[in-house]
């Protein structure tokens, strides 16, 4: 245990130099919220009502929902993609330490400082338009989706490891990952609610891992979703940390066979 | 029961042809021809505990899977091998705790940190005591001088200083074997020089064992008691450095760069076997007892030499004279 706690700290450490660019990202992402309200406030001339939301919940949506976003992020996959191109990985199969912990551990200690810019980033922006957004700060759904982000946090780097991992079979993963990172995103509520898609698509999304990084927990901050059912949606997070750990072993051994160390 | 023991040991990999040209990458994208490399041949040998064995060849002769075979990172398409009473590629931690690999082109330390931290994360990955660990470390930074670039970022460092930190964060835990693959390359004299010198001294007084590769055969005639030469994947010299040098390597090479003036392939014959000639200069064979004297005879002689470099022979005219004799046998 103590092996991983100091990955985090080193990882930290390493971040830190950094910290000039994960300040200018910071930019970039309020501007993506403030293009987004300026866009939905358009869209709300003609009704006052889009599929149950309103504009006031919109706005919630797109800066609360960016705010939980940052929360689950991380950059694990072409970071799996690239030790295991180069050749990189090879490192880790000489060493007693299991490569799924280490860079779990690495991108959780890696993810802390944006992870606090961002969201003090992002409270910073909400702040500016706190009459305009919906304001819930009932304990019970805050502890909730505390819950679920933090399981959701779990999830994503899974989700990552796993797609990361496609590289043990191709060398080509650039088109791969671009497309699944906006199917990622769309599927998890991250460009407009869900339920704005047709129905079919809708029960298709809620059954994927990916709702609850972004729509679940906004349903349950909107209150459009009651504490029972926040419950339950945590039950499936759990549901779906097992399944993706058992089906992540199983491609991490069939992959490592094919693992050739070429790069050197 | 020897230290390691390899028997039979194959390694074939497998790629997909790529033909150059457009017309042949769009018919790639619906057939490929998947074609086998044979990287390792059926070796066979085995190593106690203390030697410092050279794994010498040609570039692509195999020596770098070997050491991967041998390390873990790679399944063998068939045979044994057997280190510290493990087999390597069921990466056992307990095999692993007792073992370092080093690839000199694989740089492992953390990029933005000073080496330190890589120090310190080694020393958990190793689960090796605090106690322990220092004065362990204090003993390798004395050994290699690199008090004073500790807290320098590995960005920074130049290759060499690279290479001594590496050297350190492998040896950390005081491993029993230490796989060593190409430590030296593009390292510049003095630097190589001092690496080699730490890597005798450390087997010395440590009798870790130690496998080395590389194509300089300086690395190994610094080095190694005992070399194993490798070309196309089979095994064709195992034995003391010392005979290898006697019956196929007995002469060094001087080459010349010739100046302005007029130069005939007689003019050198009499000085030793000159191997190649044209008119921007030559390579003469000269016995190694002989060569310091041949060489100040012709700098100090009326021929139009410019420059003299006295080299050690090539690896591969090494392997042709060894196959020659083994054909001619």
């Amino acid at each position: 245990m103590r092996k991983y706690w100091t990955i985090i700290k080193t990882a930290w450490q390493q971040n830190l130099t950094w910290r000039f660019t994960i300040l200018a990202y910071r930019f970039g992402e309020i501007t993506e919220a403030m293009i987004l309200i300026l866009l939905w406030s358009a869209i709300y001339q003609g009704s006052s009502l889009i599929k149950g939301y309103t504009l006031q919940e919109m706005i919630t949506y797109v800066l609360v929902g960016n705010l939980f976003e940052a929360m689950v992020r991380n950059y694990l996959t072409h970071k799996i993609a690239r030790d295991i191109k180069d050749g990189t990985l090879s490192i880790f199969l000489v060493k007693p330490i299991k490569y799924l912990k280490y860079m779990f551990a690495k991108e959780f200690g890696i993810t802390i400082l944006p992870f606090l810019m961002s969201c003090a980033s992002q409270i910073l922006v909400i702040s500016f338009f706190l009459n305009k957004i919906v304001l819930n700060f009932d304990f019970a759904y805050l502890f909730l989706i505390f819950i679920m982000l933090a399981l959701a946090y779990i999830i994503e780097l899974f989700i990552s490891y796993l797609v990361g991992m496609i590289a043990f079979w191709t060398v080509e993963v650039d088109g791969v990952f671009a497309t699944i990172i906006k199917l990622r995103k769309l599927f998890s509520g991250g460009y407009f609610p869900i339920s704005l898609l047709p129905s079919g698509i809708v029960s298709l999304s809620m059954a994927m891992p990916f709702v609850y990084s972004f729509y679940f927990p906004m349903q349950l901050y909107l209150k459009k979703i009651d504490l029972v059912g926040g419950a339950k949606g945590i039950g499936l997070q759990v549901t779906w940390i097992i399944v993706l750990y058992f089906i992540s072993n199983m491609i991490w051994k069939k992959g490592i066979k094919k693992y050739e160390g070429v790069g050197i | 029961m020897s230290l390691i023991q390899v028997k039979n040991l194959n390694k074939t990999y497998e790629y997909y042809k790529k033909q150059p040209g457009l017309l042949a990458s769009f018919k790639g994208l619906f057939r490929r021809d998947k074609l086998f490399t044979e990287a390792v041949k059926n070796i066979s040998f085995s190593i106690e505990e203390g030697e410092l064995v050279g794994f010498l060849g040609p570039n692509g002769a195999g020596k770098t899977t070997t050491l991967k075979m041998l390390s873990g990172i790679l399944y063998p398409t068939s045979g044994e091998a057997v280190v510290l009473g493990h087999k390597p590629w069921e990466r056992e931690k307990a095999y692993q705790l007792q073992f370092a690999l080093i690839m000199g082109q694989k740089n492992q330390l953390w990029w933005d940190l000073p080496p330190m931290e890589s120090f310190i994360l080694n020393k958990e990955i190793y689960e090796v005591g605090d106690k322990e660990f220092k004065r362990n470390l204090d003993e390798l930074v004395e050994l290699l001088e690199v008090k004073d670039i500790m807290d320098v970022q590995v960005r920074k460092l130049s290759l060499g200083q690279r290479m001594k930190c590496e050297l350190i964060t492998a040896l950390l835990h005081k491993p029993k074997v230490l796989f060593l693959d190409e430590p030296t390359i593009g390292l510049d004299v003095v630097a190589q020089k001092n690496i080699r010198d730490f890597i005798k001294k450390y087997n010395q007084e440590t009798k870790t064992t130690i496998i080395l590769t590389s194509h300089y055969m300086e690395d190994i005639k610094e080095l190694c008691k005992r070399v194993i030469i490798i070309n196309h994947g089979e095994i064709i010299y195992d034995g003391a450095l010392s005979d290898l040098i006697q019956k196929y390597a007995p002469y060094k090479e001087l080459k010349l760069t010739f100046d302005e003036g007029k130069i005939s392939k007689d003019d050198l014959k009499k000085y030793g076997t000159v191997d190649q000639f044209n008119k921007f200069g030559a390579n003469v064979q000269v016995d190694r007892t002989r060569v310091k004297e041949v060489a100040s005879k012709l700098l100090s002689s009326k021929l139009p030499i410019d420059d003299i470099i006295i080299d050690e022979i090539d690896i591969d005219k090494v392997i042709r004279r060894i196959f020659k004799e083994k054909f001619q046998k």
